[in-house]
């Protein structure tokens, strides 16, 4: 009763542009934990093999260190991997595969599918018709070959690809690397495990994708997880169970602040967030500057809670209320300053007519505060 | 404000109290000497105000010497109709106690109090200095500072504004400079002061674009990295499908199998050329018999010829033989012909000979005979020349010395006419026989005499008569006269002769002699030209030639007269021609024995040819080989057919296979094997090299080292956009801020220029003081004159700090501010007529403030129209009552 662990697209190599130098190192950090998990997990589950249906490598040029470490990071499931080019790290001339070869790093359990081939597992049950990519971007369906293959008797007959299934995946996926959506029954796989979509998804009962184990984005839905597979015979239906590897989750909010309470909401739900989180904010509509005041604060804890966040208030209006303006106590020529500023602005002006008041408003309120002590 | 009295104790001189009371409302002119206390009066009002009471450092209040004092100032005064009595001991008691109407209060709070009302600030510790003084300050002068304006307006600034807020209903910011000031500075963090980025800003920007370079450096590389994995890609799928292929092995067997082809056409040509070389031999040997053959066939034929021209020879001899005869005799008649010329001509020649000898002795017979005629003529001619020479000789006179005698005679003549016309005439006529002797002369008959000298005329008998000519000149005639017949003798005596007439006798003779000699030797010359003698030599040589010519003729045989002889140029012609006849014919003559022999030799040479060939024609060899060439020319003629046509059946083998070709066949096999090795090899070389360059450019990880550097930029960019968002914020707000500040300022300046302007149309009509933003008097305009203020003399500063401050009192006032200004001997620098304009200053402002003037100079201020408080008589007063 052969059974396996999928997962695809590790992306190693990425690092994170829009975060701070910390937070981006934690975030790579954490990828290289999920493939220590995934080894965890096959242990667990009690899997024959690993399959990793492409983009182990965020890149072709990885330094060596990196690629030294998704190696070593294996070690925990001592089984069989085997683990197929997509197209970031595509099987070339020369590649990061070739590289890693070159460097020993690759360990005998290891198996680098970097030919279009079947390999055997007999041991463990397993024909793995592999489908690497071996050009950057290929506009034929590489699947088709595996009609031809013809693989050991008893064998389970499992595909591994990477590329986008035709006609299925929302349009913005590339249009390269196509796959056949039938093409497990037309090829006569028990399972094709594919990669290239970072959200879990099942295609259909003999098809998958797995979805990255770690999220490194806010847009994908259903990431970090891997699936345990089990076929218990050659054409039997496979068992596939979703297992949550992620250690953070992303949360990308886009609010709008129209009223008082808007704000209370967002700060509730905020704080309702569990702290392994990366969390961008961008807040829209308007403000008053008690509320301003109140975000600031909640950020400001929020930082300190969570893995990262990160809040775009450009588009969020300053809005003092009279009161706001009242409590500042600004009388004379800064009171003409605060009224000018809270004039409707054009364009630039506008945002730099707030950051103007807040910065005021800021000075004020210390003033007013070294006053009173 | 109005102070009404003023009481000290134990302060400085006042060690007794002393009060000054009875203040008015208005000016108040208080005087006294030097020391008499008035600057202490002033300093007592000041440190009842501005000192705190605790304070340890107001020693000089303390009078000289005595360290038991406790100096103490009692000041009451009204304010908003409130009577306010203050009272402030120092060092030994230390209190201060000040009532208000009903209300009390002391220390620190009576203190305040003070200070909210007047506006100045305390010292923290110490002596209260010029900058604590605010209001005060300005509005107390102390002696000396009246001109020293700005100080005093900057230290009352913030009292003033906030008085003059209340005035303009606006409101200052109560912490707006502040405000301003940390934004300046949070904006200079960000950029300088022309705007431009500084510090992190600066640096981010340098930054981004330096992270924007490595970018596109790394991108670049990645891209020559992807590029450089394509090509190896294609490489190895070359290489391998080469190896795999071995496509130089084909080319390899093809060039094996071209060569063999080629080999065998090489062959052929080999043969070829044999086969033509054989040829060329066997065509050599038929043109050789044929040339034998032709050369036997022709000897008849050359038989045949020689006969002919053996005839032709002989005959040619035979015309030239029967030619000699006419040819001799011509030659006989030429020389014939030539003999005869040649003694026409001979004796041509003597008869020529002759008749010029002949000729020759003529001629020299006339010339002897001219010559002989000459030689006669010029003897004669030179007997003439002779004998003229002798006349000559005999009858020289000199033609000058006689035309001088006959001067003198022609005198003299002249003087004895003269003599006789003056001389006494003596005549007589005496009877014959008679006589008398004149002077021993004996006059007989009839005579006539002239006497010029005494003369005695001796009459015989009678005795002598004594004549003595009368008249003056006749002794000086007479004298004359003697002198001219002397010279005239003398002369005369000269030239040798008796007379005149003789000596013209001899000129004549003279002259007539020398024309002959000329003449004679004229006609000599004619006839001798040279000389005779020449003529005599000549004359001999002509005679010798005559000899000689006659001699020759007759030793000439006289020639034959009786044959005719022609003319010399005649026998001359017919010589030259019959010479010419006779060469012509030797020529011809010779030229004919020539021929004779040419053609004899020919005739003989022709014959002997002739012999030869009859000889050899009648050989019977030649028979035998003329047959055998026949035999053996067929037979190569066969031979050569053979070959050539083998020649032509190869030359077409060897054409169809076009060895060209398979040369260049050959080369191009080769060719396609090193290039196909070669690129093989290339291919090689270039994927080791790139396998060792993609493996060095892999280690460096250009990827993730892009990508972090893109994470970097990206933080860089965020950083800096907050950071220009946040500097462009603070742009606008300081600019914001220092417009608002700015239009405030200019809102309060304007009562204060009302008030300024009010006192300096007095001063100095048609002048502007223009307030600046800081509320100081600034620039200065007088008719043409511009400048600040501090640019004026000091009197004239003096005069403008003092309605300066009386315009910040009047607005002071307007506020609602307490005002008292204390003027401590103040425009001692003016003159008269700008204090008189002071003093009507000084009256309008004391009808709305109270004026405390301190002088020592009490009349320069007689004309106030108040009465002076003169302080030394008040002490005196004082002291009196103290007694009393």
């Amino acid at each position: 009763m052969p059974r396996f662990l999928h997962t695809a697209d590790w992306q190693m190599g990425r690092s994170y542009s829009r975060f701070d130098s910390e937070d981006g190192a934690a975030l790579v950090e954490a990828r290289f934990q999920a493939i220590e998990k995934l080894a965890q997990l096959a242990n667990e589950h009690q899997c024959d093999a690993v399959l990793v249906a492409g983009d182990v490598f965020d890149a072709q040029t990885v330094s060596d260190r990196t690629l030294r470490r998704v190696f070593n990071a294996t070690q925990g499931f001592a089984g069989p991997w085997v683990m197929l080019p997509g197209n970031h790290d595509a099987a070339l001339a020369e590649s990061v595969w070739t590289r890693a070869v070159r460097l020993g790093a690759v360990p005998d359990n290891v198996h680098l599918a970097l030919e279009p081939v079947v390999i055997n597992l007999q041991p463990q049950g397993l024909a793995i018709l592999c489908a690497p990519l071996t050009q950057r971007h290929t506009y034929g369906d590489l699947t088709e070959a595996f009609s031809g293959y013809d693989s050991t008797q008893g064998l389970v007959r499992i595909g591994l690809a990477h590329g986008s299934v035709q006609g299925l995946l929302s349009d913005d996926i590339d249009a390269t690397n196509p796959i056949a959506p039938e093409r497990a029954e037309a090829s006569r796989l028990d399972y094709l495990a594919l990669g290239d979509w970072h959200g879990t998804k099942q295609i259909n009962p003999r098809t998958w994708y797995s979805g990255t184990p770690e999220p490194e984005r806010f847009r994908n839905n259903e990431a970090g997880n891997a699936l345990i597979v089990t076929v218990t015979e050659p054409g039997a239906v496979p068992e596939v169970t979703q297992i949550a590897t992620g250690r953070y989750q992303w949360h990308q909010w886009r609010e709008t602040l129209a009223v008082e309470s808007d704000l209370d909401q967002l700060l509730q739900r905020l704080q309702a967030l569990p702290e392994p989180s990366v969390v961008d904010l961008r807040l829209e509509g308007s403000i008053t500057l008690a509320g301003e005041e109140r975000l600031l604060s909640a950020l400001s804890v929020a930082e300190a809670r969570f893995r990262s966040i990160r809040c775009e208030r450009s588009g969020l209006q300053l809005e003092p209320t009279d009161d706001d303006i009242a409590a500042l106590k600004a009388d004379g020529y800064v009171g003409e300053v605060i009224d000018a500023l809270r004039q409707p602005q054009q364009g630039d002006h506008s945002q730099t007519a707030r950051d103007a008041l807040a910065i005021l408003a800021g000075l004020l309120k210390d003033q007013g505060q070294e006053a009173s002590q | 404000m109005k102070l009404q009295r003023m009481r000290v104790e134990q302060l400085r001189q006042f060690r007794k109290p002393f009060v000054l009371d009875n203040l008015q409302p208005g000016l108040n002119l208080i005087h006294g000497p030097n020391e008499s206390g008035k600057s202490t009066l002033v300093r007592a009002i000041r440190a009842a105000f501005f000192e705190r009471y605790r304070s340890t450092a107001v020693d000089d209040l303390r009078p000289w010497g005595d360290s038991a004092a406790a100096p103490t100032i009692e000041l009451s005064f009204e304010h908003q109709d409130k009577p306010w009595r203050l009272t402030k001991s120092f060092l030994q008691r230390k209190r201060c106690d000040l009532t208000i109407g009903t209300d009390s209060y002391s220390e620190d709070d009576a203190e305040e109090k003070l200070a909210e009302l007047m506006g100045y600030q305390y010292p923290k510790r110490g002596v209260s200095k010029a900058e604590h003084w605010g209001i005060p300050g300005l509005l107390w002068v102390e002696q000396g500072t009246g001109q020293d304006l700005e100080q005093s307006v900057e230290h009352a600034g913030d009292h003033l504004k906030s008085a003059l807020n209340s005035l303009v209903g606006e409101v200052a910011s109560s912490g707006g400079d502040g405000v301003i000031e940390a934004v300046r500075a949070q904006r200079d963090i960000l950029l300088t002061g022309t705007g431009k980025p500084r510090g992190d800003y600066l640096q981010l920007d340098k930054d981004r674009i330096q992270h924007e370079q490595d970018i596109a450096e790394l991108n670049d590389r990645i891209t020559k990295y992807q590029e450089q994995v394509d090509r190896l890609g294609k490489l190895s799928q070359d290489f391998e499908r080469a190896e795999a292929e071995r496509p130089w092995e084909d080319a390899q067997r093809q060039l094996e199998q071209t060569r063999e082809h080629y080999q065998q056409v090489a062959q052929l040509e080999q043969q070829q050329s044999q086969e033509k070389a054989t040829l060329a031999q066997l065509q050599q040997n038929h043109r050789l018999l044929q040339q034998n053959r032709d050369h036997l066939e022709n000897l008849s034929n050359q038989l045949v010829a020689r006969k002919a021209e053996l005839d032709k020879a002989e005959q040619a001899l035979s015309l030239a033989e029967q030619q000699t005869p006419a040819l001799i005799k011509g030659l006989g008649d030429a020389k014939a012909a030539y003999e005869s010329a040649e003694k026409h001509l001979k004796l041509a020649r003597l008869l020529e000979t002759r008749g010029r000898l002949e000729q020759d002795v003529q001629r020299l017979e006339q010339r002897k005979q001219t010559l002989t005629q000459n030689l006669t003529k010029a003897r004669e001619y030179q007997q003439q020349v002779d004998h003229a020479r002798t006349q000559v000789r005999e009858n020289r006179i000199d033609a000058d010395q006689v035309k001088q005698l006959k001067k003198t005679e022609h005198q003299l003549a002249e003087e004895t006419i003269r003599s006789r016309t003056i001389a006494t005439r003596l005549s007589w006529q005496l009877e014959p026989g008679a006589s008398l002797t004149l002077n021993q002369q004996l006059l007989q008959g009839q005579g006539e005499q002239q006497l010029l000298e005494e003369s005695s005329l001796t009459v015989p008998g009678v005795g002598t008569l004594a004549i003595t000519p009368g008249g003056d000149e006749l002794a000086s005639t007479r004298r004359r006269l003697t002198g001219l017949q002397q010279t005239f003798d003398e002369q005369s005596k000269a030239l040798g002769v008796d007379s005149v007439e003789q000596a013209e006798n001899r000129l004549a003779a003279f002259d007539s002699a020398h024309r002959a000699l000329t003449h004679a030797e004229e006609l000599l010359k004619t006839v001798a030209p040279d000389s005779t003698d020449q003529l005599v030599s000549e004359h001999k040589e002509v005679e010798s030639e005559l000899q000689t010519a006659t001699h020759q003729l007759q030793a000439m045989a006289r020639p034959d007269q009786t044959s005719p002889v022609p003319a010399m140029a005649e026998a001359e012609a017919a010589f030259t021609s019959a010479s010419q006849v006779l060469d012509k014919a030797e020529v011809s003559e010779r030229r004919h024995q020539a021929e004779l022999l040419t053609l004899k030799q020919a005739r003989d040479s022709a014959r002997a040819e002739w012999q030869r060939l009859a000889d050899e024609e009648q050989n019977p060899e030649r028979q035998q080989q003329l047959k055998q060439l026949s035999a053996d020319l067929a037979d190569i003629e066969r031979q050569t057919a053979q070959l050539q046509t083998s020649l032509e059946q190869r030359e077409r083998d060897i054409r169809d296979a076009r060895p060209d070709l398979l040369r260049q066949d050959i080369e191009r096999y080769q060719n396609t094997i090193n290039n196909l090795r070669q690129s093989q090899e290339a291919r090689g070389r270039e994927l080791r090299d790139i396998k060792v360059r993609l493996e060095a450019w892999g280690a460096e990880g250009l990827e993730e080292q892009l990508n972090e550097q893109q994470a970097e930029l990206e933080q860089c960019s965020r950083r800096y956009q907050e950071l220009h968002r946040r500097a462009q914020a603070l742009g606008l707000l300081l600019t914001l801020l220092t417009e608002k500040r700015q239009a405030l300022t200019r809102r309060l300046q304007a009562p204060l220029q009302k008030h300024l302007n009010h006192y300096l149309s007095v001063l100095f009509p048609q002048a502007t003081l223009e307030v600046d933003e800081h509320l100081r008097p600034g620039t200065f305009i007088r008719g043409t004159e511009l400048g600040q203020m501090a640019e004026l003399s000091f009197g004239a500063r003096e005069q403008m700090g003092l309605i300066s401050r009386l315009a910040y009192a009047d607005l002071l006032l307007e506020a609602g501010r307490p005002t008292l200004v204390i003027l401590d001997d103040t425009l001692v620098h003016s003159d008269q007529e700008r204090l008189e304009d002071m003093k009507r200053i000084l009256f309008d402002a004391a009808s709305r403030h109270q004026i405390l003037l301190f002088t020592c100079h009490p009349e320069k201020w007689q004309d106030l129209g108040v009465p002076p408080v003169d302080i030394q008589a008040l002490k005196e007063g004082a002291a009196g009552a103290a007694r009393t």
